[in-house]
């Protein structure tokens, strides 16, 4: 997943950016408002993490303006502000979820699954697609009841498409997915990662539309 | 001991007291004056009677032979009467007398005219060229008993008005006193939290100048309690948020290293620092408690919240079975502070997840008159044991998780808002568990 995470903390920001990295997401970080928007013009994410009381202002006004605008990106809220009428005021003004600090990771990773997954339109973690079995929660995958061992990249890659069943995916939105600004790209990497996932989930399961992208099969 | 008065019954007494005084002098001038017009008319029937009798004698004596003894006047009507007479000559011989006069109180010939003695009231009147003198005399025991009469004629109805007066003075001091009495019940019935205005539009002008002030050190101290909680909220923010980078960085740590030892180093950092933050989410939430203004100036509907903070807690401990149980209308309607009573239900919601048995569900309740309940499955707990979890950092069993602050903040918070918390054990309809009742 491509995620903005806009946090003024650093260390609590770098921890966070650190562990959804290892996941296999592309995370990038933001301090400000400013940045945030800037972020925004230029990058389609599939999830926000938000502070709230940030150095130029605050978090909600962000969601609401991002709201009025008509996106939908799906918003989590972490802040340290934990009073109900927050809370309210944060879902209120659109946000999915609203994370209190100080939070686990692992439930940061819960939220998120179950955010994106009711984004995608399907809550239900538990997943089969032709003789795949997958646990969205778990990160757990199987074909024809054989445990397959997926890395953190051809996770992210497969969750690309798991959230956007049967859609055809560009080799450019498949790196927004999985790489932040910055990160060194070589030129065939995601043709790499699509020949692992097709090695490892079956040849079937991924589909190469020529000179546009890929497929995932939906049955 | 401080006396206090009540003006209702103040302005009641003295509004009868003056009336009363009113009246006894109004009828002490009126029995005088009856006093004086009665004498007259006594006075005025005495000069008549001497008119009116002394032609008759004087015909009578000179019809008589020179030396006839004293004649007595006998009565055709034998009854009580209150005048007697009789004629003298020049000499002050008595030649006629009434049959009831006394002649001991004519001792001496009187003066031409009225005159007093100490029992009797005299008039004297000269005839036939001053050669007869006819004395009437009226017993001033009459004259008296008359007067009396009058005067209790007069006095009577104004005794049995005076009761009358003080319960009309009662009713009509209350009557103008209502919205003093409204103000005072508003004022009595609210909690040390509740620090909305005190309607006071429809107070009489002298009180409500008070109102004002009081309106405006309310207004003033409800700012300044903002200001307090801003800072508390603040300082959360401050404390909360480098717990939760130190936390991310523990659980991070823990995730690369293999180490088992050193594993279980770091799983004992990672549960102090919870622990800090479940301290420090506490003491913050008892500063939230203690800083009042609890109540809000508008009401809003409890069941919402109720429903959104048990939805919480469900996905957060999903292995758990939370049963909620709300009004059938769905709303209950109250002025309690939102944050606050997200508090108060997460404090007994939390000492319902800790200390109930953990197969056992914990079941929640608003009733439609206001009471909110949390029940969860334990032990029967002795009578001094629920006394002691009220206090501030006790805890049963000190090996259990928590802080010993929960039901201590929930009672401040009730206490405050003006509610009242009862700790049952067994719970009710139950023979064991523990039961937190909220009289909202």
């Amino acid at each position: 997943m491509r995620i903005l995470l806009l946090e003024d903390t650093t260390g609590l920001a770098e921890v966070i950016r650190d562990q959804l990295t290892d996941a296999g997401h592309a995370v990038d970080w933001v301090q400000t408002i400013a940045h945030a928007k800037s972020s925004l013009l230029t990058t389609h994410y599939d999830l926000i993490l938000l502070d709230l009381m940030l150095p130029d202002g605050n978090g909600i006004d962000l969601l609401k303006q991002r709201r009025q605008t008509g996106d939908k990106t799906p918003v989590i809220i972490l802040t340290a502000r934990d009073q109900i009428s927050d809370r309210i005021d944060g879902l209120n003004a659109g946000a999915d979820d609203y994370l209190v600090k100080p939070f686990d990771l692992s439930e940061l990773s819960a939220r998120m699954s179950a955010v994106t997954r009711r984004y995608a339109g399907n809550p239900n973690p538990l997943l089969t697609i032709g003789e795949l079995s997958i646990n969205l929660n778990e990160r757990l995958i199987s074909r024809n009841g054989t445990a397959i061992n997926l890395t953190a990249k051809e996770w992210a890659l497969l969750e690309a498409f798991i959230q956007r069943p049967g859609t055809l995916l560009s080799k450019t939105q498949l790196e927004d997915h999985l790489y932040a600004f910055g990160a060194e790209i070589e030129s065939n990497t995601i043709e790499v990662y699509i020949s692992r996932l097709r090695k490892k989930l079956g040849k079937e399961q991924l589909q190469t539309v020529r000179g546009m992208g890929y497929r995932m099969a939906t049955t | 001991m401080k006396n206090t008065t009540s003006l209702q019954k103040n302005l009641s007494v003295g509004l009868t007291l003056a009336v009363a005084l009113l009246w006894t002098a109004a009828f002490t001038g009126a029995a005088l004056v009856a006093q004086q017009s009665l004498n007259a008319i006594f006075d005025n029937t005495l000069r008549e009677t001497a008119q009116r009798v002394m032609p008759l004698a004087a015909v009578d004596i000179l019809n008589r032979a020179n030396g006839a003894s004293v004649q007595s006047i006998m009565s055709l009507d034998l009854q009580d009467e209150h005048l007697s007479y009789l004629v003298r000559n020049h000499s002050g011989r008595i030649l006629i007398k009434s049959h009831n006069a006394d002649l001991s109180i004519f001792k001496q010939p009187k003066q031409l005219g009225f005159s007093t003695s100490t029992t009797h009231r005299f008039y004297t009147a000269p005839a036939v060229q001053q050669t007869l003198f006819i004395e009437v005399a009226e017993s001033l025991v009459h004259r008296h008993q008359v007067i009396m009469h009058t005067a209790m004629a007069l006095l009577w109805p104004l005794l049995l008005l005076i009761p009358f007066c003080f319960a009309g003075s009662w009713f009509f001091v209350r009557y103008c006193l209502r919205h003093v009495a409204d103000y005072r019940h508003a004022i009595e019935f609210r909690g040390s939290g509740d620090l909305s205005p005190i309607d006071a539009s429809k107070l009489p002008t002298e009180v409500k100048t008070i109102a004002d002030a009081v309106n405006h050190m309310l207004a003033r101290l409800r700012r300044a309690l903002e200001l307090e909680r801003n800072f508390t909220a603040n300082s959360a923010h401050e404390l909360r948020t480098p717990i939760a980078t130190a936390l991310a960085q523990i659980q991070r740590l823990q995730q690369q290293v293999s180490d088992k030892a050193i594993k279980t180093d770091i799983d004992k950092v990672e549960q102090s620092l919870r622990g800090l933050a479940n301290l420090s989410e506490k003491l913050m939430q008892l500063a939230k408690a203690e800083s009042g203004s609890l109540l809000s100036a508008h009401a809003h509907n409890l069941v919402s919240l109720l429903v959104f903070i048990v939805d919480e807690y469900r996905r957060l401990f999903s292995q758990r079975i939370i049963s909620l149980a709300v009004p059938k209308t769905d709303v209950f309607m109250s002025s309690i502070d939102a944050d606050a009573f997200a508090i108060l239900l997460r404090n007994l919601i939390d000492n319902a997840l800790k200390h109930g048995n953990k197969n056992q569900p914990i079941h929640i309740s608003l009733s439609d008159d206001g009471v909110l309940s949390v029940i969860n499955g334990c032990a029967l707990m002795t009578p001094e044991q629920l006394t002691k979890i009220r206090q501030r950092f006790y805890r049963i069993n000190p090996s259990t998780p928590g802080s010993g602050l929960g039901l201590a903040i929930a009672e401040i918070l009730v206490r405050d808002i003006g509610a009242h918390m009862t700790l049952l054990s067994p719970a009710t309809g139950r023979k064991d568990g523990f039961e937190a009742r909220v009289e909202l």
